[in-house]
């Protein structure tokens, strides 16, 4: 257990790393990366013109400027948003808790409506509440997040109702594709046999085959939250990391955007190893 | 569901000859403006009116769907072959390169992939020429989307390595390149088939985000994604409810795709 732990968590480690700096690398190769909007402001004299050019040309050498970066993590310190001119920390601190209530609720309305209805489905067998749990399905995992995002606006509700509408799809089709072949296992075909309810037979012999596979899906649900939110932040004007992370990219915040990938990356890795700890101490516990 | 299925293969065959026959079905160019119609209702010669700039939204909405519907299924074809070359070296060759690609693969996909798009082309510069926007998008779609499609390949080339069919190739003398070509290839192409058609919707549906948050294609080359851009003059969508056709078509169109990859219909 420990040797899983310790190569769970350095291989956490090392994935944040380089991540964030192929991001820095990546950002540093953009054309334009030296040039600075607030250079064509008539009003700055000449010497914040020039201190301005100054900070460019520091970040300028990423792997100087990535191990900088890192010996200030160490001491706590995140940087200061060049576009922003505010400490990262404080940005992060105002704007991550906005994305994880919006990302909590999305991922909480999708599981339940894509459960609900995939359960329903199987279930009652009805042919016209399949017909409709695909047809909703189906035009939400075609739709845009920025177009649905817009649409949202236009109704005047809730933007993250729009990010739960585009992880149901993916959570109703898995979940409906699993209790499909889980109902059709020899066993749970004799439970119905012997007249066990379909209640029965979905929490007895049905759920406890489904369960440790959609654990599975957790993390992935975490990933395409994250991923749906950032158009959706960025049209609704939502205050979040991914509307931070959207002006970081535009304004080439190099400081910004390090940090946002590294903490997109250990949202994303640590939702996996979790999903992946809880599925195994699952199939342990059921063996 | 057949019938669904067969609708599903009717509306891509549709889309397909409307692609085809965009040049001859649009009135007009899709750059060409009309300066005495700017924002005018549909009518006999503007099907679906015009835009802002006198420009016939029908005539768009074609050349949009030509670009989008060629180009997308280009960079689908690109990252297939990247996936394939990734997943196929990590699973041909084992011990530290098929680490070293899992780490390559890991580190792609531990970052959501539309953050990573949306990001990646905001970096980019923006004021281009139409045709480098084009190019820019639909090959950072295709440099992008390969890290899941190489983890299914590098098992299945993995799971090929051990099978009895390769041990009995090698102890004949095939290796390197002829195994690849007579024996992994051929076995890997239901699996590259499948992550191609899967990466088709995938794409157009990213070149659309990347569009309506005005990082897609340059004007004034049309695209689904580009006129995606219109609908963000809200106000004017209940008075001009036909500028969500292009959003429709959108769908209905990765509708049809989802109905038949989901139920396994493309031959793999």
């Amino acid at each position: 257990m420990l040797r899983f732990w310790s190569g769970a968590v350095l291989r956490l480690v090392a994935v944040m790393l380089m991540a964030s700096f192929a991001g820095a690398m990546l950002m540093r190769i953009a054309p334009g990366f030296s040039s600075d909007d607030q250079e064509l402001n008539s009003g700055l004299s000449t010497q914040s013109l020039e201190a301005i050019r100054r900070a460019h040309l520091s970040d300028a050498n990423v792997p100087r400027f990535y191990a900088q970066y890192l010996a200030s993590l160490v001491r706590g310190d995140l940087g200061t948003s060049r576009s922003l001119n505010q400490p990262v920390k404080d940005l992060l601190r105002e704007r991550l808790p906005i994305t994880l209530v919006n990302l909590a609720f999305a991922l909480a309305a999708g599981w339940l409506l894509g459960l609900a209805l995939a359960i329903a489905a199987q279930t009652w067998n009805i042919p016209t509440l399949s017909f409709l749990a695909n047809g909703l399905s189906g035009t939400f995992i075609s739709t845009p997040a920025a177009a649905l995002a817009l649409v949202f606006l236009l109704l005047r509700w809730p933007p993250a109702f729009a990010a739960a509408l585009l992880v149901f799809p993916k959570i109703y089709r898995y979940a409906q594709n699993l209790l499909q072949q889980s109902s059709e296992m020899p066993h749970v075909l004799t439970a119905r046999a012997k007249g066990a309810g379909p209640w029965r037979v979905l929490a007895w012999h049905v759920a406890p085959i489904a369960l440790p596979q959609m654990i599975a899906l957790v993390g992935v649900s975490i990933s395409i939250g994250i991923g749906v939110l950032l158009p959706i932040e960025v049209v609704s004007d939502v205050a979040g990391i991914g509307q931070l992370a959207w002006h970081a990219a535009q304004a080439r915040d190099l400081p910004l955007l390090v940090n946002l990938t590294m903490v997109v990356t250990f949202m994303t890795v640590c939702a996996t190893l979790i999903s992946d700890v809880a599925q195994r101490s699952f199939v342990r516990s059921d063996a | 569901m057949k019938a669904v299925r067969v609708v599903a293969i009717a509306v891509l065959a549709l889309t397909a000859l409307t692609i085809l026959g965009a040049h001859y079905l649009a009135p007009a160019g899709y750059e060409q403006q009309f300066r005495e119609t700017p924002q005018a209702a549909p009518s006999i010669h503007h099907l679906l009116g015009t835009d802002d700039l006198g420009r016939d939204r029908w005539a768009r909405l074609l050349y949009g769907m030509r670009v989008s519907l060629v180009l997308a299924p280009l960079a689908a074809l690109f990252t297939t072959v990247l996936a394939g070359v990734v997943g196929g070296i990590a699973g041909y060759f084992g011990g530290w390169t098929e680490r070293g690609c899992k780490l390559l693969i890991d580190l792609f996909l531990s970052v959501p992939w539309l953050f990573l798009l949306i990001t990646v082309r905001a970096v980019l510069p923006l004021n281009v020429s139409p045709e480098a926007s084009v190019t820019v998008t639909f090959a950072l779609l295709g440099l992008l989307g390969w890290a899941a499609s190489a983890r299914v390949i590098c098992a299945g080339a993995k799971d090929m390595m051990k099978s009895e069919f390769v041990w009995m190739a090698r102890a004949s003398g095939f290796s390197g390149f002829k195994l690849i070509r007579l024996h992994l290839l051929p076995n890997l192409r239901g699996a590259l088939l499948a992550q191609f058609w899967i990466s088709i919707p995938v794409f157009i549906i990213a070149e659309a985000n990347l569009g309506a948050l005005g990082l897609g294609v340059a004007e004034p080359l049309p695209s689904l994604g580009s006129l995606l851009r219109e609908l963000q003059d809200a106000v004017m969508l209940r008075p001009e409810p036909w500028r969500l056709l292009p959003l429709a078509v959108l769908i209905v169109v990765i509708s049809s795709f989802q109905v038949l990859l989901n139920k396994q219909e493309v031959r793999t």
